[in-house]
């Protein structure tokens, strides 16, 4: 795995990053960001959930940048390190979890890794605690993290070192409305 | 379960039409960005390697990129950590910087729409 840049950043004075790489396709960049904030910006599913998922790819698909990146909503909905640090393989007996998030982190590993794990007593789990509109964003929300995460990858856009960083929750622009 | 030519992701949308509608426009922009018949080889080479998708791909009319970018396209499923700098750089040399940020984008793209159309999403969103 290359953290050094396979593409150039496309913006002056920037070094590469995913931001500035994609905006060597302007139009794709506008419609990703506008699909990111939308899908943020939504409530039918708790911004903890989502990044519980979040973070469980992160660490399955080993990308680093998207590992130690956290959004504000998430922090602030009582998504502190030690939970996330019982997002790990295990995590089926963590006491910080609830039953909800590991209902969709098992969830999460069948759509990253195997859809073999998401037999009879984990589906039942996952539709015994989340709702069907539910289920269709937090499906949209790990395709989006499994695909970006493997594109920066392969883009050779992971940091040699990153702290911990939380950022500003994605959300929709108003322009863009 | 979704055809590996559809999009499970779109299908699960159905109830929230302005998501929908995003994610929908957020895949096309991104496949209008390549040759549509690079787009299909690369989702036909995904789909294959998730056991997905009826034919394989006859690739003896195929240019020496093309057949790069399948490829490099069947690495993204379970090899992505190990795609070399020597590929990407093939496929920078093929495609332009620009064609392959899209290419790294939709690649990528389809092998989670086929994930997702394996949980079979779309039954678990319709309830």
């Amino acid at each position: 795995m290359s953290t050094t840049p396979r593409v150039s950043s496309a913006i002056p004075g920037e070094p590469a990053h995913f931001g500035s790489v994609l905006a060597h396709q302007p139009a794709i960049a506008e419609s990703f960001f506008a699909l990111y904030g939308r899908f943020w910006g939504s409530d039918v599913l708790a911004a903890r959930i989502k990044e519980v998922a979040r973070m469980r790819n992160a660490r399955v698909t080993e990308c680093g940048f998207c590992r130690n990146v956290r959004f504000d909503k998430a922090v602030a909905q009582g998504l502190g390190e030690e939970v996330v640090d019982d997002i790990t393989d295990g995590y089926e007996t963590s006491s910080r979890l609830t039953d909800t998030e590991k209902a969709v982190l098992k969830f999460t590993d069948a759509l990253i890794h195997d859809p073999e794990l998401l037999n009879g007593d984990a589906k039942a789990a996952l539709q015994r605690h989340v709702s069907p509109a539910q289920i269709a964003e937090l499906g949209l929300g790990v395709t989006l993290f499994l695909a970006l995460a493997k594109a920066l990858i392969t883009m050779g856009l992971e940091p040699e070192v990153m702290d911990r960083t939380v950022l500003p929750t994605p959300a929709v622009l108003e322009a863009a409305e | 379960m979704t055809p590996a030519g559809g999009s499970a992701v779109q299908a699960a949308l159905a109830g929230d039409p302005v998501l929908a509608e995003h994610y929908a426009d957020f895949r096309a922009k991104t496949e209008a960005a390549l040759d549509p018949a690079l787009v299909a080889l690369v989702r036909q080479a995904v789909a294959n390697v998730h056991g997905m998708g009826a034919a394989s791909i006859d690739e003896s009319g195929l240019d020496a990129g093309t057949r790069a970018a399948i490829a490099y396209a069947r690495r993204m499923p379970f090899e992505h950590t190990a795609i070399s700098d020597a590929e990407a750089a093939a496929m920078v040399a093929h495609l332009g910087e620009p064609g392959f940020v899209a290419f790294s984008v939709m690649t990528a793209l389809a092998d989670a729409e086929c994930r997702a159309a394996l949980v079979d999403l779309p039954g678990l969103a319709a309830g």
